[in-house]
């Protein structure tokens, strides 16, 4: 499974090279999509992630044949499917909206594609009280969508696009209309029954958690482009940019001078005077003395007694969040430096005004690249 | 909370008494004075004689010899005249809904900004007297109209199509005068359609066909049912067209009623005509309406 997941060129199920997508013409042309590439191993679970309006549905889109690409070539299963339309291809959705068909019942929603293939009648049948069961909605086969709960209407709209068996499962933002509790169910449900079935799965979103903790591989997209694409882990410890380091997760921004670099580490020069080694990305050399932008998660400082760590800083304030506690800081040269830190029983937040000292984990400080 | 509200109960139905007034004698009023005159004695310059008869309703379906007044007929003319006009009008519905079906699916599919457009080219025809939409028509398609003079002109025939004065011509004017009443009620309920279903239909393997048939005729149904009631009801009971277009031979229903009131003199038939088209028009709605439901409810199991 993980030589699957490391090795992206790998011809797989889904092979997108050089996809662009450009809505209307001339002075109106709109971009959105721009040098797609991307391969989607069979069976993996693999997101899109991005904010609104950055193309996710397009692409979704392109895949599935609703749209055809400006340029650029798609194959399928090692197929190209330039100009098939979507009923010619072995993909199916599960739309954001759902759309079922209101005038069908569950059962009959969730056999449309096995009709419209021509399958007998029995066969059908038997397929869909299957799905029934996978997706835990047999007693409800004879009702109308109208008359089910938002999360039954997805679990029918997931055995929908099930019950023809696709090579290839589209889902876009399919949990985003549910509320926190079902949409964690719906989560693991999702998970379930991508191993269970061994189909493939792209999955859109734009909550950056969800991608995490389902995606064997996470696409970042931003303004129609793919920033960077990797495993959950690779994505959030490494993020390749500003963009990406912001969007993922919360990040802190500290911007260091440069003291010395060797190989692919700098040492930069903290706040107060100490120094701390930071990875560089591929490629980069900074100059000695010039400032860098470097990033740190909040959750890889720790707090030990001042002067004894990397940095000083004073406490502005603490948030409670239940598990942790976030600590708004400033640094000694005047940054803001955002600190998580686990709680335990009887342990109260510092007050502000707080002196402290921050101990960085080795290996914690990224430079990036902008 | 409650009790206020019963207590208002007592007069609040006084609020509605003038529109219960108006309806009264506007609707029901009219249609009494048409009941009870089917029930009386044609006078002899037209009009009624007081004096109760079963006479209208009895020549409606039969005829009496006229030198044996005890043998009787079925009245051919009539029950031609029947069913002629719920022939003609069940052709109109489907001929309009034929029609109307791509024309509301173009105006429902244009940008929202340009379908207003659209649906105001399809209700220019309302905007002018029907008499004059129905001899514009009738200059179309008589001997020496337009298209048997361009016909001729090109060789393509020696003498003029007869079109004037026969079914084709009645439907044809009958269809143009009634196919915007099927595109509105149609594209009111693709615009409410949700497209994306479409789209769920192409992924799930449908062919364009399946796709309307399984998909949108579903979601359109209650437009065509709407279109088939405002087409069939005022088809049965037309006047103008059959009148110009289909001269004296292509009678319908509204003509063999005008006939009775005018040249006929005799009021108690027309009278009773009336009322037996009422009927059949009512009668028609509800056999629809409950084949519908039926439908609907064997679906629903
Ligand atoms: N048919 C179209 N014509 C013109 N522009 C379009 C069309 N479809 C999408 N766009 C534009 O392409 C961009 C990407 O749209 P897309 O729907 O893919 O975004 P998204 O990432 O799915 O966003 P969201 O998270 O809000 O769903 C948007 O700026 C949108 O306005
Ligand atoms: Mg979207």
């Amino acid at each position: 499974m993980d030589a699957r997941v490391q090795d992206t060129t790998v011809k797989g199920e889904i092979d997108i090279t050089g996809v662009n997508k450009v809505f209307g013409q001339g002075a109106a042309a709109f971009h959105a999509l721009t040098d797609i590439d991307l391969s989607i191993a069979t069976g993996e679970f693999f997101t899109l992630l991005g904010p609104s309006g950055c193309g996710k549905t397009t692409l979704l889109r392109v895949i599935a044949g609703f749209e055809q690409p400006s340029s650029g070539s798609l194959r399928i299963n090692g197929a190209e499917v330039a100009g098939l339309g979507p009923n010619r291809r072995p993909v199916n959705t599960v739309f954001q909206s759902y759309a079922l068909f209101p005038h069908m019942t569950v059962a009959q929603n969730i056999g449309f594609g096995l009709k419209m293939l021509g399958k007998p009648r029995r066969e059908i049948e038997a397929t869909a009280a299957e799905m029934l069961r996978l997706v835990r909605m047999e007693a409800l086969a004879e009702r109308r969508p109208a008359e089910l709960s938002g999360g039954q209407q997805q679990r029918v709209a997931l055995a929908r696009a099930l019950a023809p068996r696709p090579r290839v499962l589209l889902l876009d933002e399919p949990l985003s209309a549910l509320d926190l509790k079902l949409r964690k169910e719906m989560q693991s449900e999702l998970k379930r029954l991508q191993t269970e079935t061994g189909i493939t799965f792209v999955f859109v979103t734009h909550d950056q958690e969800e991608a995490l903790t389902m995606s064997d591989r996470v696409a970042v997209m931003s303004a129609g482009r793919i920033l960077q694409m990797g495993r959950p882990t690779e994505i959030y410890n490494a993020p390749v940019n500003r963009f990406v380091a912001d969007f993922i997760g919360e990040t802190n921004f500290l911007v260091l001078p440069v003291a010395q670099t060797e190989g692919d580490a700098a040492h930069l020069t903290l706040p107060g005077g100490k120094r701390a080694q930071a990875l560089l990305p591929d490629g980069m050399l900074p100059v000695t003395g010039a400032d860098v932008t470097a990033v740190i998660r909040p959750e890889q400082a720790t707090i030990v007694e001042p002067d004894a760590g990397d940095m000083t800083a004073t406490v502005d304030s603490a948030v409670f969040f239940g598990t942790d506690t976030h600590l708004h800081l400033t640094l000694s040269d005047g940054q803001p430096f955002v600190l998580r830190r686990q709680n335990r029983p009887g342990q109260q937040p510092p007050e502000p005004g707080t002196a402290l000292g921050l101990s960085l984990a080795p290996g914690a400080l990224r430079v990036l690249e902008d | 909370m409650r009790a206020p509200l019963f207590r208002g109960h007592g007069w609040k139905w006084l609020l509605c008494a003038p529109a219960l007034t108006v309806l009264l004698l506007a609707a029901s009023g009219p249609l009494l004075i048409v009941l009870v005159y089917s029930f009386l004695s044609p006078g002899n310059m037209g009009g009624v004689v007081w004096e109760f008869s079963t006479e209208g309703w009895f020549r409606v379906f039969f005829r009496r010899d006229i030198f044996e007044p005890d043998l009787v007929t079925w009245n051919q003319a009539h029950l031609a005249v029947f069913w002629r006009s719920i022939w003609l009008s069940l052709q109109t519905t489907l001929i309009c809904a034929f029609l109307g079906f791509p024309t509301a699916w173009f105006i429902a599919t244009r940008p929202p900004s340009t379908r207003t457009v659209w649906l105001f080219l399809i209700t220019i025809p309302f905007w002018t007297n029907l008499l004059i939409r129905t001899f514009a028509i009738q200059e179309v398609i008589r001997n020496n109209g337009t298209i048997n003079t361009v016909l001729m002109r090109l060789g393509v025939i020696d003498s003029p199509i007869q079109m004037m004065f026969t079914d084709f011509a009645v439907l044809l004017g009958m269809a143009y005068v009634f196919l915007p009443l099927m595109v509105l009620p149609l594209y009111a309920a693709m615009e409410k359609m949700d497209f994306r279903l479409v789209e769920a239909g192409y992924d799930l393997y449908a062919s364009r066909l399946m796709v309307l048939w399984h998909v949108i005729l579903p979601q359109v149904k209650p437009g065509f049912i709407a279109g088939s009631i405002l087409v069939f009801i005022p088809a049965i009971g037309a006047y103008v067209t059959p009148r110009v277009l289909g001269g004296g031979r292509t009678m319908m229903l509204g003509n063999l009623i005008a006939l009775q009131f005018g040249q006929g003199r005799n009021w108690p038939l027309g009278a009773a005509l009336a009322m037996l088209m009422l009927v059949v028009v009512v009668g028609a709605l509800v056999l629809y309406l409950r084949a519908v439901n039926r439908m609907e409810g064997a679906r629903r199991g």
